[in-house]
């Protein structure tokens, strides 16, 4: 009598709890969309595929380096050339502060669009100083303590509307002489960069630089979506999430940006 | 001379002695005999009988007792006139009763004999030693008398007559003196040891005079007249024998029959209609031994105190009754209950620490696979649906360390209820399940110290009353960095490595100094003060903090002369906690009217900072420091009033009422940097209301319904809440009992989890604000069927919830080229679960434990994930789990055994690459769609043994505990669990790792108590 109740009871929740498969939807062939627009320059687009994850996945059948791209500017529409490796460029149009741009074409049936709005050229960009002067250090494990190094590099600049702003180092000597020995460190490029921000200066410490010699300090005005890139990507499955973009039916990015240089010397200290 | 005169006192002594004797036998043929009637005309048991007490005291107590029933048709005076014993001087002490032999067959001759020695010989205290009963009536023998029990109730019978029949022996020379001969050493006997602390210890083989047999000390039914008073309420309180602790929650009944309550959280009963006042009560409490009080008309109807023993810990395998041993314990008449003793914890396999919310994780329903949690999975619920009152104060985190243990320190705790679902209107403010944890008030009789050593943290206690209306409880427990914390700290702080910071300083490690100062400690405190019977003033603080520190920083100092001094430190600082206090006032306002008043005040912190901070020396030694990174800061602040009232109105009606008042203030900010702040919420709100509900009895107690209403008014939304609730149980027979609940919840203040791998995930809190925010809702229904009998529970019950108004925050962010808008990023969906539990539970022997089984899904639906339901975070199908704990002699062993369905999770469906403008690569993963993948299996074996230490000698009796060392395997086949995926791209490919939970883990804890 009882295991009868029970079995009744156990056969009635079963069926409540029924499994219906959750659906598997896969891999979706979306396009990759790549493209600076900065002003004076032509538009240029990269379009690319997504890395599969798993190895038995179908593209669609369109080809990355033949599409048919399109972008919109003060109402007159022109396509895009292809130009080999997925980029396109397009030779009639430059790029000009304050407009705004959509790009639109068809990728694995879909229709791909985005825009943007080229942002102004910073104003009022300065340093405090034009050149510093540093000690060259022979340790590999660093600069040593008894060593002095310079104050840091203060950059200010106008920013009224809390837009982001990034500041990229970049040493433009041809022949590089390193501050450091690197020893079995990685080599270090020619380029840093401080993350976003949204302030109106920053500053540069002086062992952030890797080599001697003159370096070129560009100061971009970037849009949120392009500050967006910089925030933490999870690799984690407990909250992976698709990226942000603004992009729809695609991933990437398609952002206007605009930017302002000042130039700084790293000497060597004798 | 000398001689003469010595034999001559000798004579006189002698005459003395004679005249002293005839003297005394004289006064004994004076002695006067008194005659009572034994009840009122027309009872069966009305007749007269005679009293008589040869030294003409009738009041000692310390005596012996002879009774005789007369021969047929005999009055009691023919009989006292008859009998020749009472002139005996031999029996000078002797009480004589004479009774009449009424009836017509033996069996009626004797019916009355029981409860007449009850009634004269009440406030006897030694029982039956002295208790002797002669019989003249020709028409009883022996086995009559043992038919009726009465060879219990005496301890030597003499059949008169057939003394009589043999010879006419002289009385003085039969074996009569022999038969009815006192045991005067029971009336003073060894004085029983003040043995009411601790648990005593009796070696099987040291058992060798049952009459001295200390293990069986349970209450004796004592008095056995008729009653005084019918149908009447008994109010009272039930404690710990030991200690004097009040024990809530207790189950008492009236034996024999369905009609019983349970005490209230202060352990107060009223129990209705007690039939008479010689009913024999039964009361029940997991963890201790099934007790029976036997009522007289003589104990108190109001404030009777009955005081339980915790289970029997004797070595001995000769227990005379099998008494319920559980650790955990489902309760048989409400709906979804499971009761836990923290006092038996310790047989449990654990972590390193005994833990309240780990072991209701074995049970069904409540999810086990997610070590990194102390929160409990609920029916497919979250931690944060989930209730937690803390001696009437809500606590808002639970985990210690990441979650693997939690914030309750199981030493101070005296009583865990879990409602499952289907919870009473009493509760309210959450929409999945109540975990009420009760606390210890101390002892109220003697001062006790208590300290426990294990591999993760150091726990002491103290107990300390004073005088006998004031006790005090203090605990403290504080992790130390031992391997086993460091293993679990570096479970999540070696990925720190893997990801390499955005900005990376070639000179940080330079002259970095890590110092790391990560700890948990929590502090319980619990002062009560009883002024009177009446009221109870308790004053309850309960502090639990972690602090998991993953910082460096790097001083640089410089000589320099054009230099000033610079430093940067890069901080990576997580520290949360619960700060919580109540003052309770408890009044036992008449006999059927209980109530209580809290005012409490909790506080949840969660503070993240993973941030660099630069500071800057100019040379006129002033500094300026700039931050930036990541600051996550929440607090909310709970400041809360209620007042609870439960009035007995008949035995099938109690109604409990109530109102409470809740202020909130919650604030999340998230920042940048010292200036960007980007989030921040800050709700502040007032959430009141009141409930009513009724406990009502019908069919003989066999259905027990009871319906509820919780009304919420809610300000920020300006509107009214009502939850409607009601469950029923029916008993089929005494051990067949079918349950069934519905209820309407609601959630005004959600958790919600920014899950973050780099140092921990981190949750915070936010009040629903009715908009990007909604007031989240569920609907419970809920069946099942239990089955209890002596040694076994079996129990089925199946859900069916309904949940509205979910809220997931992401701060990944949602950029257009206009904006970032973060506040944007609140999602609502809703969603459901529901399953089945088994359960079958063997309650005592040595060998006792558990299986459990839960058949579940929890679906959810976000349109921003999908378009149909996914699988909840949370959802396991399968769960199996296994408990057995075994005792032998001082050891203790258990072992559980569980395995869970896989866990959801989302994969990355593919990876790219973009460009940034300094040049560098930055990798971003597309994902599949959300939640369509399983984790492989979980499944964990555990075992654990504890030895418990006593003090004194073997056979001593009063050998005690004082502690014990316990060692334990967690994860004895080092299975590998996956706790989660982690994903990289190289080299144009995406790589899968997968990161673990815990191997094989062993741990030891001692354990010394001073009682």
């Amino acid at each position: 009598m009882k295991l009868r109740i029970i079995i009744y009871i156990l056969m009635i929740l079963s069926v409540l709890v029924a499994c219906n498969k959750a659906d598997n939807s896969e891999f979706t062939d979306s396009p990759i969309v790549e493209s600076y627009l900065t002003p004076g320059n032509y538009p240029r687009v990269r379009i690319s595929r997504q890395i599969p994850f798993s190895s038995n996945v179908k593209y669609s059948s369109d080809d990355v380096n033949a599409l048919s791209i399109n972008i919109l500017h003060n109402n007159i529409s022109s396509s895009l050339t292809p130009v080999g490796g997925g980029q396109y460029v397009d030779s009639s149009l430059k790029v000009a502060e304050g407009d705004r741009y959509d790009l639109s074409f068809t990728y694995n049936s879909k229709s791909v669009r985005a825009y943007t709005i080229v942002p102004s050229k910073p104003a009022h960009f300065a340093e405090s100083v034009t050149a510093i002067a540093i000690q060259k250090m022979d340790s590999t494990s660093g600069f040593p303590s008894f060593g002095s190094m310079p104050d840091p590099i203060s950059l200010t600049w106008d920013n009224t509307d809390g837009s982001y702003y990034i500041v990229v180092i970049e040493n433009l000597e041809t022949k590089l002489v390193p501050v450091r020995n690197f020893g079995s460190d990685t080599i270090p490029g020619i380029r840093f960069r401080q993350p976003p921000t949204t302030a109106s200066g920053l500053e540069i410490r002086a062992m952030e630089f890797q080599y001697f010699g003159k370096h070129r300090l560009i100061l971009f005005h970037v849009l949120p979506d392009y500050a967006s890139l910089y925030s933490a990507s999870e690799t984690s499955s407990q909250n992976l999430t698709n990226p942000s973009t603004s992009i729809m039916n695609g991933y990437g990015i398609f952002t206007g940006l605009n930017s302002d240089t000042l130039y700084l010397n790293v000497n060597q200290q004798q | 001379m000398f001689k003469k005169n010595n034999s001559s006192v000798i004579i006189i002594k002698c005459i003395l002695f004679i005249f002293l004797l005839s003297f005394l036998l004289s006064k004994d043929s004076y002695a006067q005999y008194r005659t009572y009637n034994f009840n009122q005309p027309g009872n069966e048991c009305y007749f007269s009988y005679i009293c008589f007490a040869p030294d003409s005291v009738y009041n000692s107590i310390k005596r012996p007792f002879i009774f005789i029933l007369g021969q047929e048709d005999q009055t009691a005076q023919q009989i006292f006139d008859g009998d020749t014993i009472k002139n005996s001087p031999q029996f000078h002490k002797y009480e004589f009763l004479y009774l009449p032999s009424k009836g017509i067959n033996a069996k009626e001759k004797l019916n009355c004999i029981e409860s007449f020695v009850s009634l004269v010989t009440h406030g006897f205290k030694f029982g039956h030693v002295n208790l002797f009963f002669q019989v003249n009536d020709t028409s009883i023998i022996q086995s009559d008398i043992a038919a009726k029990g009465l060879n219990k109730v005496f301890r030597s019978t003499r059949m008169n007559y057939l003394n009589e029949d043999v010879s006419n022996k002289d009385l003085m020379t039969e074996n009569i003196l022999e038969r009815f001969k006192e045991t005067a050493v029971v009336y003073d006997p060894v004085k029983k040891p003040k043995e009411d602390i601790g648990i005593y210890y009796v070696e099987e083989d040291t058992i060798k005079n049952p009459d001295i047999d200390t293990t069986d000390d349970r209450p004796h039914k004592t008095f056995f007249g008729p009653p005084e008073v019918f149908n009447y309420t008994l109010t009272g309180v039930i404690r710990d024998k030991a200690t004097g602790e009040a024990l809530p929650f207790a189950n008492i009944y009236v034996k024999g029959s369905t009609n019983g309550t349970s005490t209230n959280t202060d352990g107060y009963f009223t129990l209705l209609k007690v039939p008479s006042d010689t009913s024999t009560l039964i009361v029940q409490y997991i963890g201790y031994q099934k007790t029976e009080a036997y009522l007289t008309p003589k104990t108190a109807k109001k404030n009777f105190i009955i005081e339980v023993k915790p289970q029997s810990q004797a070595l001995q395998n000769v227990t005379v009754t099998a008494y319920k041993d559980d650790v955990v314990f489902v309760k048989k008449a409400e709906v979804s209950t499971i009761d836990l003793a923290p006092k038996k914890l310790e047989m449990l396999p654990s972590l390193g620490e005994k833990d309240v919310m780990r072991s209701f994780q074995l049970m069904p329903g409540v999810s086990a696979s997610n070590e990194s949690s102390s929160g409990l999975y609920v029916r497919g619920g979250t931690p944060d649906q989930n209730l937690v009152l803390y001696d009437g104060f809500t606590v808002y985190h639970v985990d210690h360390l990441y979650g693997f243990y939690s914030a309750f320190n199981s030493n101070a705790l005296k009583d865990v209820q879990l409602y499952k679902g289907g919870f009473e209107s009493r509760f309210g403010g959450r929409i999945s399940s109540v975990t009420e944890i009760t606390s210890k008030e101390g002892n109220q009789k003697n001062i006790n110290l208590g300290a426990d050593l294990s591999l993760l943290s150091m726990n002491f206690f103290a107990e300390v009353p004073i005088g006998d209306k004031f006790s005090s409880f203090i605990a403290f427990r504080k992790s130390y960095q031992g391997a086993l914390y460091q293993a679990l700290f570096d479970k999540f702080n070696k990925r720190s490595s893997t990801s390499a910071p955005v900005n990376q300083n070639p000179f940080g490690r330079f002259s970095q100094n890590q110092d790391i100062v990560s700890y948990f400690y929590d502090l319980n405190g619990k002062f009560t003060y009883r002024p009177g019977d009446k009221d109870i003033i308790s004053l309850s603080i309960f502090n639990g903090t972690d602090n998991l520190d993953n910082s460096f920083s790097s001083g640089i100092p410089s000589f320099g002369q054009y230099n000033s001094n610079f430093s940067t430190s890069s901080t990576d600082l997580t520290r949360y906690g619960n700060v919580g206090s109540s003052l309770k006032w408890s009044r036992k306002w008449n006999s059927k009217l209980y109530g209580n008043t809290i005012i409490s005040y909790s506080n949840y912190y969660s503070h993240r900072d993973r941030s660099q901070n630069r500071t800057l020396f100019n040379p006129n030694n002033e500094s300026s420091s700039s931050r930036s990174g990541l600051l996550e800061n929440n607090d909310l602040k709970d400041f809360s009033f209620k007042s609870d009232y439960q009035w007995d109105i008949s035995n099938s009606n109690q109604i409990q009422f109530g109102g409470f008042g809740t202020y909130f203030n919650i604030r999340y900010t998230y920042a940048q940097s010292d200036t960007a702040t980007i989030l921040d919420r800050n709700g502040k709100t007032l959430l009141s209301g009141v409930y009513l509900q009724d406990k009502l009895k019908f069919l003989n107690d066999k259905l027990q319904f009871l319906p509820g209403i919780r009304t919420s008014y809610f300000q920020t939304t300006s509107k009214v809440y009502y939850e409607p609730r009601a469950s029923l149980s029916y008993n089929l027979t005494d051990w067949l009992i079918l349950k069934g609940a519905y209820g309407k919840y609601y959630q005004f203040a959600n958790r919600v989890t920014r899950e973050d791998i780099l140092s921990g995930s981190t949750d915070f809190w936010i009040l629903s604000d009715g908009k990007s925010v909604p007031i989240s809702s569920s609907i419970h229904y809920i069946a099942g069927i239990s089955y209890e009998s002596k040694n076994y529970t079996f129990s089925a019950e199946g859900y069916y919830k309904l949940i509205q108004n979910l809220t997931e925050y992401s701060l990944r962010i949602n950029a257009s080229p206009m904006g970032i808008n973060y506040n944007e990023n609140f999602f609502n969906g809703y969603g459901f679960s529901r399953g089945v539990e088994f359960l079958a539970q063997r309650n005592s022997g040595n060998l006792n434990g558990w299986i459990s089984y839960t058949l579940g899904e929890a679906r959810n639906h976000f349109d921003v994930y999908s378009s149909s339901y996914y699988p909840a975070n949370q959802d396991v199908t399968h769960e199996f789990k296994i408990v057995g704990l075994y005792k032998y002699k001082r050891w203790n062993f258990s072992a559980n055994w569980i395995f869970a369905t896989g866990r959801p999770y989302t994969a990355p469906s593919g990876a790219y690459s973009i460009t940034l403008l300094d040049g560098t690569e930055k990798d971003y993963f597309t994902v599949t769609s959300k939640n369509s993948l399983r984790l492989p299996d979980y499944h964990r074996l555990d075992i654990a043994a504890n030895y418990k230490l006593l003090m004194g000698k073997s056979g001593d009796k009063k050998r005690r505990e004082i502690g014990y060392i316990g060692f334990s395997l967690f994860n004895v086949f080092n299975h590998l669990n996956i706790w989660y995926k982690q994903y990289t791209i190289e080299s144009g490919k995406v790589l899968e790792t997968n990161v673990n939970y815990l191997g094989i883990t062993p741990n030891l804890t001692i354990s010394l108590k001073f009682r």
